[in-house]
């Protein structure tokens, strides 16, 4: 067996830009003996993808490694390429975000796999027949169909995908198995079958389990020891039961914090972070009886080549004046669909009934545009909601001219971007989107929102692409509209953790329909449908080793 | 999650995540609602079976059928043949010359004579009868009588034809050879001394105007070195299919090959190297190297594969506009091709021929783009979906 050390590893991009050499990690050493699981945990720019990627010698030319990595007691950097391409995937694989674009997207799953084996035949799958036998050997493994071999990424469901790079990894029976962020993008209860499946898989092998994440629940669920990485630098090392539930250092709190345990009181409407949203009102609002969008017998179907599908069917849905509602499900649920027909940009089917206001939704252009100033929405990805080539001002000033409204404009956009809470708001109108930090966006998008005043917020995902201690103040920002400004929202997420932080009510939806609905405190506490009680039991959950074997 | 398309025909179909919501729902047949079903519920469209672990609620739909996705793009092609057909007539009536008062200026004519000849070009009818004519003509393929050559435009066209595709075909299949091998070595190692000579040595034979190009080839191998033929197809006398015959036709075809090809080879270079450079940072090349794979391997199999889908539908387009090129260098060559023919064409004005060499030029044009959606379909996996 191998085992994976990393000796005091610095790792400098070089750049040509004014800010000079980049350190991406600083003075790091970690040690992964054989067949032991570790994951590494931190946000973007932490430095963790850069340090494993020097694992297998795959960091771009510009970077420059200080400091020894170790595999198998051989220095990697004294290797030739010949030498560590024998090293790649025969000795250490790498999972990566299959789910993303890690998969290339003109070949056959299959033929990429079987790639992987005539490189590191090792004497054993020596002929095509035998590497044909082993890859549909490896798709059974993962749970997959056999005839999904010839399927192309862009006909797999993203937990497919990253099955496939699973069936990949192992392929070449590595002694190491490298996953970067391999559930990230995947709804709980794909993450849980991934999660347990490479659980699984390594302790039936004993191979050695490296693994980094943003989620510190998702590591602490397979790994027996976790590392925390900030700007660079190991911030703590330890068991993972004591990182999570004991932890030392700030950040760790701040981190572990970030995604709450369902049921913890204390994380109830409070989503942990340094940054909290000011709730300036002496009297905040609360939930109440004025219903402001309704939903009855909702259904919406799609024309596809299979014949007419439903992806909403007969849903009934209140929101009521400053109430948060979450809307969760995981993806292919129609959670997407239904908010798209709140807002009055879906066909619906006839006998379903919208109402904004106690009036019916209109259905001329002019009125429907009268309505979309008090329901706005907001998406998922901050970067692509935003005309990367505007400036903030821009961005937030558009739906005020697209509403008609002049007056008052600069004082408008100004009052918007304090309200999402960037102060001081002159500073930020002048700049583009590439100059502002994944938080700084998604408030931006939320100013967009704000400016025209709406009575009602529909975000898709707001939290889902930020960082985890982003989150929390995107969270609580949502929290102290509502307290503020009386505001409703409806947020569509496959995160339960979020409708434990803020909402008032939860609606639990299934393939079109809502199997749930209530208040948060009830339903998370006390589910009564089977599917929520899955939804429940697929949320990772801080320190529990779960999946990890027993050793 | 986001599935990338670069699928043209999305519009058709629902954004993802909300189309492909609720698979296999189907109202006289509700998904039976198992504790483990949630990803994993039988679709009751499609004939799979209902496999647990393997089933996603999410999983995007099959793609469709080649001969559905051929006849909605011969369609297409059919359209715009149809109206190129209809331009093809009335664009030429719009020309400023009398053809007739053309010819009875060359010799002495009486009226009765040009009324005559009116009469037989069919010229003195109303132009609906005439637009009625020409569209029977088309279909059963008779496209008229050539004024100039006094011959049928069919035959003409028949006979000029071969001439120009050697040449375009010859110099279209060596400068995109050319080009994208030049232009993936020049991506894959960026910014070096090979990058900087093929680029910018390309881009100066694209800026060079095609017909002095060809006048100073011709005026240094044909003319000072007499190591190269100044014009034409082949030496007269010389049966084309004997072996000298061949080897005489190549010596010909050299100068306006390379005239030819080094004008539009850049914009090859340039559209590989460029879709390539939108490639390298894409994660699966890393997943490939971190297999193991060489570099070269890295390139050819994952790379290439996926930065020629943006560049066949570029290449496509560019082919006819290598025939239009043709033009300029038949004439520079004397070459017998319907370049040359549409420009004895135009000085005529020989209506009939014009509206020949056009609708055969669109046609080429048109048959070319058809092949690009059918070579796409082929390379793009994701277009089967549509």
């Amino acid at each position: 067996m191998t085992d994976l050390q990393f000796e005091n590893v610095s790792i400098t991009y070089r750049s040509s830009s004014d800010r000079g050499d980049v350190v991406a990690v600083e003075d790091v050493s970690l040690d992964l003996p054989a067949g032991a699981t570790l994951g590494i945990a931190g946000e973007s720019g932490s430095g963790k993808s850069t340090l494993i990627m020097s694992a297998l010698r795959l960091l771009p030319k510009s970077a420059r490694l200080e400091g020894r990595v170790l595999l198998g007691g051989q220095d990697i950097r004294e290797l030739s390429f010949g030498q560590i391409r024998a090293v790649r995937w025969a000795q250490a694989s790498i999972v990566f975000q299959g789910a993303l674009h890690s998969l290339n997207p003109v070949r056959e799953v299959g033929s990429q796999i079987i790639e992987a084996l005539e490189h590191h035949s090792k004497g054993t799958w020596t002929t095509p027949q035998k590497r044909r036998d082993r890859m549909f050997e490896l798709l059974a493994e993962v749970n997959l169909e056999t005839s999904k071999s010839s399927a192309y990424p862009h006909e797999l469901s993203g937990g497919q995908k990253q099955r496939i790079m699973i069936a990949m990894a192992l392929a070449c029976e590595p002694d190491i198995i490298i996953a970067d962020e391999p559930t990230t993008a995947l709804d709980v209860i794909v993450q849980k079958q991934i999660l347990s499946g490479l659980a699984r898989l390594v302790a039936e092998r004993g191979i050695s389990l490296l693994m980094i994440s943003h989620d510190l629940a998702v590591l602490s669920a397979v790994c027996a020891n976790l590392a925390i990485m900030r700007h660079g630098r190991l911030v703590e090392y330890g068991p993972s039961d004591e990182v999570c539930l004991s932890p030392q250092e700030d950040y760790t709190k701040q981190l572990a914090g970030a995604f709450p345990q369902i049921g913890d009181p204390e994380s109830r409407l409070n989503p942990r972070t340094l940054k909290p949203a000011e709730v300036v009102r002496a009297e905040p609002f609360t939930m109440t009886d004025e219903v402001v969008l309704e939903a009855k017998n909702l259904s919406v179907s799609f024309d596809t080549r299979r014949g007419r599908e439903r992806a909403v069917r007969g849903v009934d849905l209140q929101l009521r004046k400053a109430e948060i509602l979450a809307v969760v499900g995981q993806s292919g649920s129609g959670k997407t669909t239904l908010a798209r027909s709140l807002l009055g940009l879906q066909e619906v089917e006839a006998g379903s009934q919208l109402s904004f206001a106690g009036k019916a939704l209109p259905k001329q252009a002019k009125a429907l545009r009268a309505f979309r100033r008090k329901v706005q929405m907001i998406l998922q990805d901050p970067a692509g909601s935003l005309n990367p080539k505007r400036s903030v001002y821009e961005a937030v000033v558009e739906g005020l001219k697209v509403q008609g409204i002049r007056d008052q404009e600069y004082e408008r956009v100004i009052g918007a971007l304090e309200a999402a809470e960037l102060t001081p708001a002159e500073d930020y109108l002048e700049s583009i989107p590439q100059e502002l930090s994944g938080g700084q966006r998604q408030r931006v998008v939320i100013a967009g929102a704000l400016a025209l005043d709406p009575q009602v917020l529909i975000a898709d995902e707001p939290v889902a692409s930020l960082d985890a201690s982003v989150r929390g103040e995107i969270l609580s920002l949502f929290l102290a509209l509502k307290k503020n400004l009386g505001m409703s929202a409806l947020i569509i997420t496959h995160d339960l953790g979020l409708a434990w932080n803020i909402a008032d009510t939860v609606a639990v939806m299934k393939r079109g329909e809502i199997v749930e609905y209530g208040e948060v405190d009830r339903v998370l506490s006390d589910p009564q449908h089977e599917y929520t009680q899955e939804l429940l039991a697929a949320v990772p959950r801080l320190g529990s080793q779960s999946l990890v074997r027993n050793e | 999650m986001s599935t990338p398309t670069h699928d043209p025909h999305s519009g058709d179909r629902p954004d993802r995540g909300t189309g492909t919501a609720n698979q296999g729902t189907d109202p006289t047949n509700p998904s039976p609602a198992s504790a483990k079903g949630s990803a994993a519920t039988a679709d009751a469209n499609s004939a799979k079976p209902a496999n647990p672990a393997t089933v996603d609620m999410d999983e995007p739909p099959a793609g469709g059928s080649f001969a559905r996705y051929f006849l909605r793009k011969l369609g297409g092609a059919a359209t715009s043949m149809v109206l190129v057909i209809v331009l093809g007539f009335f664009a030429f009536r719009m020309l400023p010359g009398d053809p007739v008062l053309k010819i009875a200026k060359e010799r002495p004519m009486s009226p009765a004579q040009i009324a005559e000849l009116r009469s037989q070009y069919g010229l003195d009818k109303p132009v609906i009868v005439q637009f009625w004519d020409y569209l029977v003509g088309i279909v059963t393929g008779d496209l008229g009588e050539s004024y100039v050559y006094r011959k049928s435009v069919s035959a003409l066209i028949g006979e000029y034809l071969g001439p120009t595709l050697l040449l375009t075909a010859t110099a279209a299949v060596i400068a995109i050879v050319l080009g994208l091998w030049l232009g993936q070595i020049s991506a894959w190692r960026r910014n070096t001394l090979f990058d900087k000579l093929a680029s910018s040595t390309s881009l100066i034979f694209w800026s060079v105007p095609t017909f002095w190009l060809g006048l100073i080839l011709l005026m240094i191998f044909g003319g000072t070195l007499q190591w190269l033929p100044t014009g034409g197809m082949i030496t007269p006398g010389l049966d084309p299919w004997s072996p000298a015959g061949i080897i005489d036709v190549i010596k010909h075809l050299i100068l306006p090959v390379i005239s030819l090809v080094a004008v539009v080879y850049a914009q090859f270079l340039m559209i590989m190297r460029a879709s390539l450079l939108e490639e390298m940072n894409e994660d699966y090349l890393t997943t490939a190297r971190a297999k193991g794979l060489t570099e070269d391997e890295v390139r050819r199999r994952h790379a290439v594969p996926n930065a020629l889908l943006p560049t066949v539908t570029v290449v496509f387009l560019h082919i006819g506009g290598l025939i239009a090129g043709a033009v300029t260098v038949e004439a520079v060559f004397s070459w017998p091709g319907l370049g040359k023919l549409t420009f004895e064409a135009i000085r005529g004005p020989d209506l009939p021929l014009l509206q020949g060499t056009f609708v055969v030029f669109s046609a080429i044009i048109i048959v070319m783009n058809l092949a690009a959606d059918i070579v796409y379909r082929f390379l793009d996996p994701r277009v089967r979906r549509a």
